[in-house]
């Protein structure tokens, strides 16, 4: 064997290597960004039940013992999190989708433990259901979505809940029903109203109840 | 077809040629080749070095006067000054040196490189004649490490060129450049795949160009057409990586556009169309199986590579754009934290192969500065480099392919 045949199979072999290696350590990344996600929505399946026992536990307690703003703001890093594993793992991915079931349902236990926190207490917080889709049918979803991550970045009073109306789960499909949601994406439910369509964060913006977000304090 | 199609396969042949020459590199034939002493005593060959010259007022004495400086014995050692029909004060410049005893100076019509080339070799007798560019300047011992690499077989010897005093972001970006072809070049001369004898410095046996009919325009690249003739007819071209010879790299981005638009069509119009048989022929080993053959392909990748990242790019920045549209500036263009997430640290196939293929490609810079000895800091020629070439490199090969299309031939300045 000539030495250029040799140096060819040695480089080929080399480059191989080089491509598996880098393939395994993708692959690799993206299990440990799977796993990061699944222990952040174990933690918050525990702060969710446990503000669902605080709930029972002090129902004829001061209301200003039970808050789930912290849990809010986790839910919101979570689905930030989530968000980009999709983007990056692709929004077929097996676990990318268990992992948003997962979420979703957390989401919405969520919106009802702090709708009845809200109904109780007579706290004033501002809920937005927001759907949207991933298929391609909905063209200003990512305006919307990112319309919205301001919105709750500035005014921390303002509870935003996500949903992927085409996810198969039994949960959101109830909710949609209940919610009365049709498929005119984006949708939002603003305080139990609901609109269709984006064209502009101030035009969003009038969707709220009036005062509400200029008295929040931006961040 | 989607991005990755086009990427990918670019990218592995990148690392895997990188990876060749890296393995070549380490291999016994050029470990013998960098382990070599240079000539000593006086029984050497005698030695004519040309140096043709079309308005070369600036730099010529300093050329001249490094070869006359050239650590040879005085009795075998000519330098032949070429005027080819300048119409600067070359004549004057040359005409100092006109009492030398061991410079010839030759005034004649204007008529190409190759002619002022030709006339030189046809002036002497000597056993090697060296083409020098009068830009360039050599290192006093550059000689002593060329000579014996004139071993049997062997036609030309290349020498070790780099950037002389690297000043702004385009030289920087050079100097670097040239630092790999040091170590890309001592590399490929060991296996004989070289398709180029430069034309800032190369030197060669005169009865083998004779015999082989002198230089030829050759597409305004008359070294390249004149090794690859040489290859051709079965020679060796060698390397000589320590005979240092520093030239002066286009300063502005209009001659430097100039000169690699000239080099690259003028590969491309030799390879394709004069010695397209060449290209994959196995008895022509490296040359013909792997370097030219990966010369074409990376040529051609790297526009389509550079026009898809460059589309892929802007529908990005026009998506990103459209995403932040009437959201305050401060929220959609500053970064919410500076603190370091690893979560988001985009680990993309594409991002990991680039930055294995930069890792090669650095590694073989500095080896080249090494082997070379060559002076100067190379941090910054390596930052020029990374930040413009890749930016720079597919216009002037898109622009070269154009000229070809269109039968279209350049100035030289």
């Amino acid at each position: 064997m000539s030495l250029v045949t040799r140096n060819v199979l040695i480089a080929l072999g080399i480059t191989i290597l080089i491509v598996g290696t880098i393939a395994l350590s993708i692959d690799y990344l993206g299990k440990q960004r799977i796993e990061e996600l699944a222990a952040i929505e174990s933690q918050i399946a525990i702060d969710t039940l446990s503000l669902e026992t605080q709930f029972l536990l002090l129902v004829s307690a001061p209301c200003e013992s039970a808050t789930s703003t912290s849990l809010a703001s986790e839910l919101a890093n979570l689905g930030d999190r989530l968000a980009y594993a999709e983007q990056e793992l692709g929004s077929d991915n097996r676990e990318v989708i268990e992992l948003k079931k997962r979420y979703t349902l957390l989401e919405i236990r969520d919106y009802l433990a702090a709708k009845q926190l809200a109904a109780t207490c007579g706290q004033k917080d501002v809920t937005v259901l927001y759907f949207y889709s991933n298929a391609g049918d909905c063209d200003n979803c990512d305006r919307a979505g990112y319309a919205l991550s301001y919105l709750r970045d500035t005014y921390p009073d303002l509870r935003v809940y996500s949903f992927d109306y085409h996810l198969a789960l039994g949960a959101l499909e109830t909710l949609i029903a209940v919610t009365k949601v049709k498929n005119g994406l984006p949708s939002f439910v603003v305080n139990g109203k609901t609109s269709y369509g984006f064209e502009s964060l101030e035009e969003l913006m009038t969707r709220f109840p009036k005062g509400t977000l200029s008295t929040s304090t931006p961040l | 077809m989607s991005a990755e199609l086009l990427i990918y396969p670019a990218l592995f042949v990148a690392i895997f040629f990188e990876s060749f020459v890296l393995v070549t590199f380490l291999s016994a034939p050029a470990r013998r080749r960098r382990a070599g002493a240079p000539a000593g005593g006086n029984a050497l060959p005698t030695v004519a070095v040309i140096v043709p010259c079309y308005n070369e007022e600036t730099t010529l004495a300093r050329t001249a006067t490094s070869v006359l400086a050239l650590d040879y014995p005085a009795d075998k050692l000519s330098l032949i000054l070429v005027n080819d029909g300048s119409t600067d004060g070359t004549r004057e410049v040359m005409e100092q040196f006109r009492n030398h005893p061991h410079v010839a100076i030759i005034h004649k019509e204007n008529g190409g490189k190759y002619t002022a080339l030709n006339a030189g070799i046809r002036a002497t007798d000597a056993e090697i004649v060296g083409c020098l560019d009068a830009d360039s300047f050599v290192e006093p011992s550059a000689l002593r490490h060329i000579i014996p690499c004139f071993e049997a077989g062997v036609a030309a010897v290349t020498a070790a060129m780099s950037v002389h005093e690297p000043k702004n972001i385009l030289e920087l970006m050079q100097y670097a450049e040239y630092l790999f072809g040091i170590a890309q070049r001592h590399t490929l001369a060991s296996i004989n795949g070289l398709y180029v004898t430069p034309g800032p410095s190369s030197f060669y046996r005169r009865a083998i160009v004779m015999a082989v009919g002198g230089f030829r325009t050759g597409h305004q690249v008359e070294d390249m057409e004149m090794a690859l003739r040489l290859q051709r007819h079965g020679y060796t071209i060698e390397n000589a990586p320590r005979a240092r010879v520093y030239t002066t790299a286009p300063a502005t981005l209009r001659r430097l556009f100039l000169q690699r638009i000239r080099w690259i069509s003028g590969f491309l119009r030799n390879v394709l169309f004069d010695y397209r048989d060449l290209v994959f022929s196995p008895a022509k080993g490296a040359l013909g199986m792997l370097v030219l053959p990966i010369g074409l392909f990376s040529l051609s990748a790297s526009v389509i590579v550079f026009g898809t990242i460059v589309f892929a790019t802007s529908a990005d920045i026009a998506q990103a754009i459209a995403l932040r549209e009437g959201i305050p500036l401060a929220y959609a263009y500053l970064p919410a934290s500076f603190a370091f997430d690893w979560f988001y640290f985009p680990t993309t196939f594409f991002m990991l192969l680039v930055l294995v293929t930069i890792a090669a490609w650095v590694s073989l810079a500095v080896l080249g500065k090494q082997i070379s000895r060559t002076p100067g800091g190379l941090a910054r020629g390596l930052i020029s480099f990374l930040l413009f070439y890749g930016l720079l490199a597919p216009l002037w090969i898109a622009r070269a392919s154009v000229d070809i299309v269109l039968h279209k031939t350049r100035s030289w300045r």
